[in-house]
Parts: structure tokens; sequence; C-alpha cells
């Protein structure tokens, strides 16, 4: 990792009982160097927190938002749970991956985007919604969701 | 102390306890008071995610896991009612769904908990028609295991073990939900000294050795108690023999010895039993009948004693207590004076392993025997039990007589070399490091004739009749 | 945009001013008048005061939150910590995203006044890692705090009265928002609920004692303390005071938040959402977010608060109310509540974890056309097997629905088996 990225993992020590609570919170910062945490990085982690790679790879196993492989530069994600999926949020997201050439969950050829869907992403109020990378997209249809991915470089 | 009553008996149980352990602390878990478990083990600390150990316990509405209730004065426990079997069914059935029909080839069978409590409290057949969940199958977890990741039911006994007892935490559970899967980490092994001790608690067959994998059903086996020579611990570990061989070594519970571990080293020494034995007596080298080796070194005894020459006794920390007395007690009829030994030394660690690599230095020291490498000066005779001791120690002894189990570099330098019994062929004691006085019994016998270091030496004094 | 509530009370009354989301804003507004006078009490009376208005906590389990802070240790020879959980990820839960996002300082100040009555130094403020603007939000007001001295040493020039406050972001678990399951991902592990005893009072978060409430339990402790405990039982129900911030979505005319009475009846709360969209009938509606069973369209007159709710069948759980119209698939909707279940079981106790999954599995054929009978009683049985006997009430939330699905719509779930497909060619695509 980048010494600025350990430096900031390092000032987070302080802010818990115990180091390990800055755990969740480096392996972002560690993630955003490359979009993803390889092994590498895990043991980076590891030896940086004083707990076993496969502690490491336990926690980024379990969590949707943490990556071990490669990921296109933008995450596209429609909310599919229920109330989303009333308002046609599964029509869309088939619509969305059909207009970028994925089948399923993946990444574009190109590495652009990786679309999937994710579960109820708390804004039930505005559906059908989708989360790209770090920003909300609200009460979307086919049409605006085409226009929101085909901006993204 | 607390008293809990469990099915209508009642039990006085150690305070502070949770019921599971005070059940088990009493000796009766599994044997007069049957809770089946998985995830809990004495010597681990506490998972409570296997859900099997619930029961029912008055004045809490909802099934409690024993593991995981501490016991309390008056408690009412029922182990065995309708709604503690309806829960133990539910439990075995949910975790048959997804696991394989691998029975006929999996080493496990036979000494199974998922059979056993399947069998005992589960249901009689398969409600599901839904594809098992696949996954890794026979792969080498590192140089002692082989796992089967589809038979796991994620008790995770051995995530912890790994992490409490060696303290080398190779292994995790990834992913979440159904994906779940026993790992290590990517491209890492389960390599620590400690390591098959997992197969020994995984209660089913995800996790075997390499070295038992295919040899032979557990129910061809039988299990006879003994206790581990390799080093001062002197860990219980029972023998699993079939006709007349024995199969693998299992650690034993003692809590005041090992609890129920073991290190892969003393648990794979059974195989030292079979390799580079002494299996034939020999005189100057050439292999003769026990009754002629026996008079040669009575011959050479007398021919010593006749004439003062001097003799000297080294004693083995291999041997057992009774063989050492005998041995003590022939050298003081003999006018040897105290019998010498010397210890093998090697790496200790904090868990079981320990420096001195022999079962029995503390017998020979509590018999006055004399601790030495030194070299042993001139001697006309040297009475020898083992090879602790290098051949260029008796640079000046005129004749060896050697009874061994095993042969060495001293083999070659005696004048007569008599086979000797294992710890695994006879009955006896060795003292621990902590002075613990630990019974084993003889497990097999041997191919060929061969003795206790006592009954042997008895033989040749008797020969060369000395009284 | 952000939904704003279309019906406002106390709580929410002034989401629609900029300004309330600056301290400045929010003190012009009457803020930290609470505060101020919780400080002049004793941290007891305080506690007293939260128990005495009988406010229940608004994250899903609904128990009493005076009580809750009267298990803290009264004194602790180590640090004392309040999380807050700001996970939600209920699906039909979307409040709790707009009170941090527009409503961040109530929050702080009931986080200080329970700060000051439990005596706890430290706060970790768990926000689900999607919610970046309710992090950017929730951090900017801590800063803001910091700043005034209403956070750190000598709050309010009260002598020892320090409190430090970490906004902490997690990772995407459903499961993280089990109070357990949560201090375990706050400690940078796996979500993994953990089992009790011990419990979080005396060895929470870090081992230390503990507290958890949910994020809109601690909005309303402010006005509670400033307007007292009378003005607060005057509004909601016996059982049940207060408002809540109820989240109507699915096949309404105009889904979004509505800041109502506890004891509303639903057919009101859905009134205020426009109906049933199109003037179309309804079918069933769940009350309470995913976990909690399914009404159908006799029950609207139950007022929505738990003890009313418990008597037919379900519970309030977030108030997250989901309405489905006359397309709907039931068999569907199990499909899509079964496969959330699977996906955010955390795997450790084994009826959640091969019990969510073989429900999954049952629903997927059945709706696709490939059930029988046998499936139809298993999907009966499983759950069953599944409840009240988890680490968590993880499994129960999945159980739950499933099992007030197949109690009001069995017929849906027949027409798949008999007909060996889906006969409703309107319901939403799955």
């Amino acid at each position: 990792m980048r010494p600025e990225t350990r430096a900031e993992i390092e000032s987070l020590f302080e802010r818990y009982p115990q180091k390990r609570g800055a755990l969740l919170p480096a392996i972002y910062l560690v993630q955003a160097e490359k979009g993803f945490v390889d092994a590498d990085g895990a043991r980076e982690l590891a030896a940086l927190f004083e707990i076993a790679p496969v502690e490491v790879h336990e926690v980024l196993s379990f969590y949707n938002m943490f990556y071990t492989e490669p990921q296109g530069r933008h995450h596209v994600y429609v909310c599919t749970n229920l109330p989303c999926s009333l308002r046609g949020a599964r029509t869309l997201l088939k619509g969305l991956e059909s207009h970028l050439g994925v089948h399923g969950p993946g990444t574009t050829r190109d590495g652009r985007i990786t679309i999937g869907h994710e579960e109820c992403l708390g804004s039930c109020g505005t559906a059908p919604v989708m989360r790209v990378d770090g920003a909300y997209h609200e009460n979307l249809d086919l049409g605006a969701a085409r226009r929101i991915v085909d901006e993204l470089e | 102390m607390p008293t809990i009553t469990i099915d209508g008996t009642e039990y006085e149980v150690p305070e502070g306890r949770m019921v599971l352990q005070a059940i088990d602390d009493l000796g009766l878990l599994m044997n007069g008071v049957d809770i089946p478990h998985y995830c809990w083990h004495p010597k681990l600390s506490i998972d409570g995610s296997c859900r099997l150990c619930q029961v029912e316990i008055e004045g809490m509405p909802k099934l409690q896991i024993a593991c995981n209730t501490p016991v309390a004065n008056g408690m009412k426990i029922h182990t065995r009612n309708e709604r503690v079997l309806a829960a133990r069914r539910g439990v075995m059935e949910l975790l048959l769904i997804n696991h394989p029909l691998d029975c006929p080839i999996c080493d496990q069978a036979g000494e199974c908990k998922l059979q056993d409590y399947a069998f005992q409290w589960g249901v009689p057949e398969s409600r599901t028609r839904e594809p098992r969940r696949p996954a890794k199958k026979a792969v080498d977890l590192g140089p002692t295991i082989v796992f089967d990741q589809e038979r796991c039911i994620l008790c995770r006994r051995c995530v912890r073990f790994c992490r409490e007892v060696p303290k080398t935490g190779e292994l995790g559970v990834f992913n979440r939900g159904d994906e779940s899967l026993l790992e290590v980490f990517p491209g890492s092994e389960l390599d620590n000294p400690y390591s098959m001790n997992v197969a020994d608690i995984c209660p089913v067959g995800a996790l075997t050795t390499r070295d038992f994998r295919f040899k032979i059903r557990v129910w061809f086996l039988d299990d006879v108690k003994s206790v581990c020579n390799q080093c001062s611990r002197g860990c219980n570990l029972v023998a699993s023999r079939s006709n007349n061989k024995v199969y693998r070594f299992v650690p034993r519970r003692n809590d005041a010895v090992n609890e129920t571990w073991m290190c892969d080293h003393g648990r794979m020494s059974y195989k030292l039993n079979g390799q580079g034995r002494v299996e034939a007596p020999r005189v100057d080298g050439r292999e003769v009948t026990f009754t002629d080796a026996v008079k040669r070194a009575a011959e050479l005894l007398r021919a010593t004693l006749d004439a003062r020459g001097k003799i000297v006794g080294i004693a083995s920390p291999f041997a057992s207590n009774a063989d050492l007395a005998a041995f003590r007690d022939l050298l003081a009829r003999l006018g040897a004076g105290n019998a010498r030994f010397s210890v093998p030394r090697g790496e200790a660690d904090d868990v079981l392993i320990e420096a001195e690599k022999a079962p029995n230095a503390a017998g020979c020291r509590a018999l006055g025997m004399t601790e030495s490498n030194d070299s042993i000066g001139r001697a006309d005779l040297a009475l020898v039990l083992g090879h602790t001791l290098t051949a260029e120690v008796f640079g000046d002894v005129g004749n060896i007589v050697l009874v061994d189990s095993h042969e060495s570099a001293l083999s070659a330098r005696a004048a007569v070399v008599l086979p000797a019994r294992t710890f695994l062929e006879k009955t006896g004691a060795f003292t621990n490091s902590r002075g613990l006085v630990q019974k084993f019994s003889a497990v097999v016998e041997p191919e060929f004739e061969a003795w206790s270091e006592a009954d042997t030496l008895a033989q040749v004094a008797a020969a060369a009749g000395v009284s | 945009m952000i939904v704003e509530p279309y019906v406002r009370n106390y709580l929410s009354e002034h989401y629609g001013d900029d300004a309330y989301r600056t301290l400045a804003g929010y003190e012009a507004k009457g803020g930290f008048a609470g505060l101020k006078k919780a400080v002049a009490l004793a941290p007891e009376q305080v506690v007293e005061l939260v128990k005495a208005s009988g406010l229940r906590g608004r994250g899903g389990a609904g128990f009493a939150t005076g009580l809750k802070w009267s298990f803290m240790p009264r004194t602790s020879d180590r640090m004392k910590v309040i999380v807050i959980n700001g996970d939600e990820s209920e699906p039909g839960s979307f409040k709790d995203r707009l009170i941090m996002e527009r409503g961040p300082f109530a929050v702080l100040e009931g986080i200080l006044i329970g700060a000051w009555a439990m005596g706890a130094q430290r706060s970790y403020i768990y926000v689900r890692g999607e919610y970046a603007e309710a992090i950017r939000a929730l951090r900017s007001a801590v800063a803001e705090l910091y700043k005034k001295k209403l956070l750190g040493k000598n709050i309010l020039g009260k002598k020892g009265f320090e409190h430090d406050v970490v906004v902490h972001g997690g990772a995407g678990a459903y499961i993280c928002g089990e109070e357990t399951g949560l201090l375990e991902s706050l400690e940078g592990k796996k979500g993994q609920p953990r089992k009790k005893p011990p419990f979080p009072a005396q060895h929470g978060a870090f081992g230390l004692p503990t507290t958890v409430n949910n994020i809109e339990t601690f909005a309303h402790v402010p006005f509670i303390v400033e307007r007292g405990v009378e003005w607060f039982k005057g509004r909601g129900t016996e059982k049940s005071p207060g408002t809540t911030l109820f989240g109507v979505s699915g096949h309404v005319e105009r889904p979004g938040l509505f800041e109502l009475p506890l004891g509303t009846p639903l057919r009101e709360v859905i009134g205020h959402a426009g109906g049933v969209r199109g003037g179309r009938r309804l079918k069933g509606v769940m009350p309470g977010g995913l976990s909690m069973q399914i009404l159908p369209p006799t029950e609207l007159d139950v007022p929505m608060a738990e003890e009313f709710l418990s008597q037919r069948g379900t519970h309030l759980g977030t108030g997250g109310v989901m309405v489905m119209d006359e397309s709907v698939c039931m068999v569907r909707v199990a499909t899509v509540v079964s496969y959330f279940f699977r996906d955010e079981s955390c795997g450790q106790c084994t009826q959640c974890r091969e019990g969510t999954a073989w429900v999954h599995k049952l629903c997927q054929r059945i709706e696709q056309g490939r059930g029988t009978e046998a499936d139809l009683a298993l999907l009966t049985d499983v759950p069953k097997l599944m409840e009240g006997q988890t680490i968590c009430a993880f499994a129960d939330a999945a159980a739950w629905p499933i099992q007030g699905l197949l109690r009001h719509f069995r017929s849906d779930f027949e027409a798949h088996l008999s007909e060996r497909k889906c006969p409703f060619p309107e319901s939403f695509e799955l």
C-alpha cells in the first residue's frame, strides 16, 4: 500500500480501544488504490493489524462492498429487493445489462462498468433506484438509467 | 455448589460453569446425560452455532443451548422430551440436506458424529430434492491433512483450535450464509506441529489425516491405552490396532497432562515400532539364536566377574519403571554401582512439546541413576539398554552387551546384541516430567522373539550363575 | 432528490430547511434546549425520564429505551460506550437515512443526552456503507459540534462531561444491523451476531459496557427531554407513544415518508401515500419491513403500533409499509423475500444457514412451475425448523414472511402447482 494510505490507516487507530476497530475503514482505503484488495494487500493489512491474513480475507469475503478481484472502473448496482421490484427494477436491470452487453452480473469488456444487483438501498420511496459508485440515482426508468451509465467514463 | 435437575435426577455441579461444561465436569456427558453437540468442545472456546445442544429449561420460554447457559441453583433441565427431540431432528435434517453421501468412501465412517447422531436423533428419510452444494473435495490442506469442503458442517472447531492451541490461526470461514466455506488464506497451508488434532475434533470427514487415509475401516480397529514415548510430557493416547498391527495413535483425554491433544510428531511415532528394529540377536555381528546370544552374554559376564573386572550399567530413559528397577537391582548384585543414563534433548514449546525427548528420565532419576554424557572411561563390560549414548563414549570399554529395540551405530560396536520389546509390546509405566506415573498396555506382539529389558537381563544373569 | 416527509410532525418539522442541517440553524429552531435541561438533572433522573416517557426503540424490536439505558452499569472503571445503529438495511425502510441527512443534530443531541444519562464517554455511529450522503452529513455535524465545544471535553461547561463521537461506515451486510452483529463489525470482524450471555451492557463494543440504539430512537430523545414526558405521551398510543416516520413504498400513488403518530390506522397511512396506484385493488401489505408477516386487505383498520399488530399475527418492525396491488404474484414475492434472507444470512447457525437456502430453492421451484405438493408442505415445515432456535432473530425474520404469505395467499402457491407456471401475467418481473 502507498505510504499515504498506511499513514492514514495508522491515524485511525486512536479512535478505537482496539486497533482492529479500524479494519473496515482501512480496507476501504487500501481498496481505493486499485479498486480491489489482492492477496498482497490482505497480507499487508494483516501485518499492520497484527492478525492472520486469513482473518483479513474472512472480512473481505463477508461484506458486499469489499472486492478481492479486479473491478470495472465504475460500479452500477440496481436494487432488486421487493419495493423496487414492485416498480419494475428487475426489468430495468435486464434492460441495462443488455444495453451494456453484459449477461447477468459482470463487467463490460472494456472494463468500464461492473453492473449487478444489490439488496435494499434504503430508498424505497423513490424506486427504482440504483447506486453508481458513491451516488444514488432515484426515480429511474430505463431511459434515465441508460443516460446515466453512458456518461460514465 | 448449585444443584440442578436433569430429566428428573438431581446433580450437584461446580459453580460458574455452563450446563454442558458442568455435565462434562461430572464425567456424564454422552455417558449418562446425552446432549449431542458439534461445535462445543471441552478444551476450546464456546461457539454456540451448531444449535444441536438445545435443551428445555423450565422457566425459559425458548430452548436454550446447553453450551452457553450458565448453571443456576434449582435449574430444571429436560434433554429428551418431544420438544427437544423435535429440535434435534430439525438440526440433523438441515445439516444433511447439503452433506454429500460419501459414507462409503469416507474415513470417518464408524466414528462419525454426523452418522451417530443422525441415527440416534435424526430423521429417517431425506425430504430434500435440491441439488447439494458442490465444493472442494480431497484437497491437501497441508502436509498432514486432507480436506473435503463438502462434508464440512461449519462447526468451526478447527478454526478455534488453530487460533487457541498452537495459535497459528491458519483456518477461517469465508463468505456468509450458505456460501460459507472453510478455507485457508489463498496460497497458504495448514501446517503447524499440532495440525493433526483437527482431524480428531472434526465431527465429520471434512478433515482427515493423509496418514490414515483409506488404510482401514475403524470398525476393524480396537483401541488400547498407552502413553507417547517421544518426550517427557507423556501425552496419553490410544493405539488403534488390527491384526497385530498399529494403524494410528489418537490422543486420549487427560486434563492433567495433555488435555485432548498430542503433537503430530508424537502421533506419527507409531511408525517407529516397525522401522529399524533389532530383529535377531547377534554375537560379534553374526545372527545367532536367542539362546546362543544369552549364552555368550553370560560367558562375558561370568568372565568379568571372575576376573573382578569393572562392570558399568547404562540405563535408558525409554525403558519402563519396572525395567529400570530390575536393572538397578541387577547392577547392585553385580557390584557395578549406579547406572548411568543420558537424555536426548531438543526444542520445547509452550503447548505440549518438552525438551527432554524421552518418556522416562524422571523414572531414571527416581531410582538414583546418574545423568551423564561423559566418556565412560575404562571398563571391562558394559551392560547397555538402548542407544542414547554414542559409540565414541564407549571408547575404553572392553565388551558391550546391548539390549535394544532399534538398530544404531552402537549395535555394530556391541559384542552381543539382544532384541528388546518396545513400549507398545509390553505393559509398564513411565514417569513424566511432572512426576505422574502413567501406565501403558501391550498393544502388539513382535514378529520375532524379543523380551523386555528386565526379562532379557534376568536370563543372562541366570545363565551366568548370578544370584 | 431525497423524498422529504410528506406529512411532518415534531421530528421532521424542519427537514425542508437546509439551515436545519447546520448547528446554528438547528439551535435557532430550539436545538440543544433538551441537552441543557438534561445536564441540569442527575444522570439517573434522565434515565428515569426516558423510562417514564415510554419511548420504544425505533430499530425494529421496539424495546423500551429507558429500560435499556438502565442496564448500563452505574459506575465502571472501564470506558462506557454508546453505539448508534444507522445500518438501516431492512427492505422497505428508509427513514433513518432521511433523519441522518436532514436532521443529524437531533440524533447527536439525543446521543449526548444518553451520554450524560449513562455516563458514556464514547459513541460510534455505525452507518451502512452505501449511505455515503448520510455519512457526510453526520461527519459534518460532528465536526461542527467539536468546533463549538459540544463534543470533546467539558461539554456545556460541565466539568467531567466529555464525549467523543466516531462515525464509522459499514460495508454492505444486512446482518450488521443486528445489535451484536453490529458490534462484531465495529470491532473489525465479520458481522456475525454473538451468543448471549454475555450481554452488551456488560460486555459490548471492544468488551466495554455498551448500549445500542437506533438512529431514530436517539432523534426523539431531545424532544422528550425538552418538552416533557406528558407532552410525548400525548401523541401515539399508551404503549407506543410518539411518532415515527412510516415509509410507504410499492404500488401507491405517492411513495415516501410520512411522520405520523404510532397507532395511526394502516388504511390512513396508505391513504397519505395516495392509496393504491391507478385506483387498483389492494392485494396485500407488509406493515413493518420485509421481515414482518404480510396482511390481507381485511386488516387495514389495524392501528400501526406493535401492541395491535402483534394481535394480527405480524409486527411493527421499522414501519416500512410495502403495498402490493392485485397484479402481484405472491409466489414471486416469496422468491424475492427468500432470496434476500438467503443472501444475507451470516451463516453461523445451522437452521438459518441451511434453512434460508432451502426455502429460497423451494420458492424458486414453485415459482418456475416445477413445484409439487411435497414442496408446498416443506415450505410450511422448514420455516418452523428455523424459528426461535438461533443466536439472533434473523432466522425468525426469514421464517415469518414466508409463513405470512402462505397463510394469507396459499391459493397463489397452489395455482403455480396446478398450472405449472405463474398465473399472474401482469405481475412484476422476477
